[in-house]
């Protein structure tokens, strides 16, 4: 590599708390500061797609912002094509083990429903957009899980997998198994072996198979998923990257933020700062003009008390969360962003992008301030 | 058995919770079951008492006790799991993992006859991925004893006579549209009939007279003209809003699926407040 990797912004939260929203209004106001950008939506939240005029694809998109120039880029892969992108990515130059892998029933059951797998898939899309593009900064959004942080190990995991004696043992199962014999003298030769014969008799002959099949096939490209993982690991566990808590003021929001910071010290990276969606701070400023004002009818009084309630009971929620965040994580940064009263999400977008900009500089990795 | 479904950060555990709430003030109790750590269905059951058992199904527990009886005992099972290569595949192998979790969902129930069991599924994207392992586990390894425990799943758990499925969504057109997807993914990849669509948040109406008077404020000029212009486009935001949560619902008029409405609420409902607002709307 010859240049400098970007900077990346990881946003991580629960379901709910207004993530993808704040993360790709976080890459309107990086874009519009004069940073080249790419927003990566690993859930694919259609909506947002839409708002931004994007499609879910591999590829990367020009997004169109006002005052952002050509400088914010989007990346949202479906992941119902997760599994075929990892076996391209695997086996771009074996195509009769790729079409093998991809019709390996194993394969596909294993990896439909693997959560990270598609995370691993956007990551090394996204090192690939890295090594090609001139991207200053990247923000990911992870998908709505207080668990959705643990892919930044799964490059590690499935590395571990596929190295030393355990792919060599799966892969060699069938042909043992069938045999009947283990072969194997000495107690551990006997342990393994009755492991063996015991799994096969549970698991019946074909899923042995398939099991050996897979990863006699993934043990051959170890080394290039190894290389190809490696950028990513480098991108999302370096000191150029930086973790963003989003929260919102509900007890989920609270308990997975809490979790979350514990989790990713515990991971390694840390995290950079909390975002408190929904969190306003004061009354909106129309309504303490208007409150007891002649010419305000009942029914702007009464509109006016309902949505000023519901305000009130956001704001101490977000104040109480505020004092314990302060408490619990001292020293970690809290930026409380108001609630959008708007219904477009490209209007919710821009609002909270011009709430952001100020605070550019607390949610970048420290790395930033480097040169 | 009520399988609750539906994509992240809709408000599934807050509604299973408050069907199971609901279902132990009709029946007399049930059994919440929650996949993960448990904390979230706690928040949302406090009050309820103990008329709702509350059973937590974490993955490494699952495994083992879905294995127990394929290997005849917990120790056998415990040395399989723990083998230094079956280990790190069922690390990174999560169909192994949900297989077991169903598994223990059709342990429990199968444990309480005649206790309605309501499971928080997790998230979709996964969950219909989730309900179709054990039929692909099952046409995949034609016999055998996993062959068999698919097939067990499938039976008493997965079949329309044994579990209703509400789907949990929410009043924005996407999101409906997501919703009636997955709706068509779990009849084609399970079939399961989906019973029930759980609306969550929709919007309370505020007065209706409220944003004309708010545009003639506006426009009059005077010294409240610009507060006056600001509430409208707030008070339209909402219009909107709530138009859209009209016209998503609306949507699903049409369709053979029963809709619940669960209000908006400025903070987190509990699941008494849930299971009242279900009770108002023709549930259980």
């Amino acid at each position: 590599m010859s240049k400098t990797d970007p900077l990346v912004i990881v946003c991580a939260g629960g379901g709910g708390v207004g993530k993808t929203t704040t993360s790709a209004a976080l890459a309107v106001a990086l874009a519009r500061n004069g940073r080249s950008t790419l927003i990566v939506t690993i859930d694919p939240a259609r909506r947002l797609a839409g708002a931004m005029g994007v499609d879910i694809t591999d590829e990367v998109t020009r997004v169109a912002v006002p005052e952002a120039g050509s400088r914010l880029c989007a990346l949202m892969p479906d992941p119902r094509r997760s599994l075929h992108t990892f076996a391209e990515q695997l086996f771009e130059h074996e195509p009769v083990a790729k079409a093998r892998l991809l019709s390996n029933k194993l394969y596909i059951g294993l990896a439909d429903a693997a959560a990270g797998v598609h995370e691993l898939v956007a990551m090394n899309l996204v090192a690939r957009a890295a090594e090609r593009g001139s991207f200053d900064v990247v923000v990911i959004d992870t998908a709505p899980s207080r668990h959705a942080v643990d892919f930044v190990t799964l490059p590690g995991r499935l590395a571990a997998l596929l190295g030393g004696r355990t792919v060599t043992w799966l892969s060699g199962l069938a042909e043992r198994t069938s045999g009947g014999a283990s072969g194997s003298s000495g107690l551990i030769g006997w342990g393994a072996g009755h492991v063996e014969n015991l799994l096969a008799k549970v698991t019946g002959p074909v899923l042995v198979r398939d099991t050996g099949d897979l990863f006699r096939d993934l043990a051959v490209v170890r080394d290039r998923f190894v290389a190809l993982t490696q950028h990513a690991a480098t991108l999302l566990l370096g000191p150029r990257a930086a973790y963003l808590l989003v929260t919102a003021p509900t007890a989920a929001g609270r308990d997975d933020v809490l979790y979350l910071h514990k989790r990713l010290e515990k991971l390694g990276p840390g995290s950079r700062a909390v975002v408190m969606n929904r969190a306003d701070t004061h009354a909106a400023s129309y309504a303490r003009a208007l409150r007891g004002q002649p010419g305000v009818s009942a029914a702007m009084a009464s509109a006016m008390t309902i949505i000023e309630d519901e305000r009130a009971a956001r704001s101490s929620a977000a104040d109480a969360l505020s004092a314990e965040l302060r408490a619990r994580i001292p020293g970690l940064p809290t930026v409380r962003l108001p609630f959008i009263e708007a219904s477009a999400p490209e209007r919710v977008v821009a609002a909270l992008s011009r709430e952001l900009e100020p605070y550019i500089h607390t949610l970048l990795p420290a790395a930033a301030a480097e040169r | 058995m009520l399988l609750v479904l539906g994509k992240g950060g809709v408000g599934k555990t807050t509604i299973a919770a408050g069907l199971a709430a609901l279902e132990a003030q009709t029946h007399g109790g049930a059994i919440f079951i929650e996949f993960g750590d448990g904390e979230a269905g706690k928040r949302s059951l406090s009050g309820v008492g103990r008329s709702v058992r509350h059973v937590v199904v974490r993955p490494i527990d699952a495994a083992q006790r879905a294995a127990t009886p394929l290997f005849g005992s917990a120790t056998v099972a415990k040395i399989v799991l723990g083998n230094f290569a079956i280990k790190p595949l069922i690390a990174v192998a999560p169909a192994i993992r949900e297989l077991a979790m169903l598994e223990v969902v059709r342990q429990v129930a199968a444990d309480n006859p005649g206790t309605r069991v309501i499971v928080d599924m997790p998230a979709t994207g996964h969950s219909v991925a989730w309900l179709r392992v054990p039929t692909q586990g099952r046409d995949f390894l034609g016999s055998g004893p996993l062959f068999e425990l698919c097939d067990r799943i499938r039976r008493d758990l997965l079949s329309p006579g044994r579990a209703s499925i509400i789907v949990v969504s929410l009043p924005e057109r996407l999101v409906i549209e997501e919703t009636l997807e997955l709706c068509a993914a779990i009849v084609r990849d399970t079939g399961l009939a989906v019973d029930r669509i759980a609306v969550n948040r929709v919007p309370v109406a505020l007065p209706p007279e409220a944003l004309a008077d708010a545009r003639a404020l506006a426009g009059s000029g005077g010294p409240l003209a610009r507060s006056a212009a600001d509430l409208a486009s707030v008070l339209e935001a909402r219009e909107a809003q709530r138009a859209e949560a009209v016209a998503a619902l609306d949507s699903l008029a049409g369709k053979e699926h029963t809709v619940w409405h669960v209000p908006l609420a400025p903070s987190d409902p509990t699941a008494k407040d849930v299971a009242r607002w279900l009770l108002a709307e023709g549930a259980p």
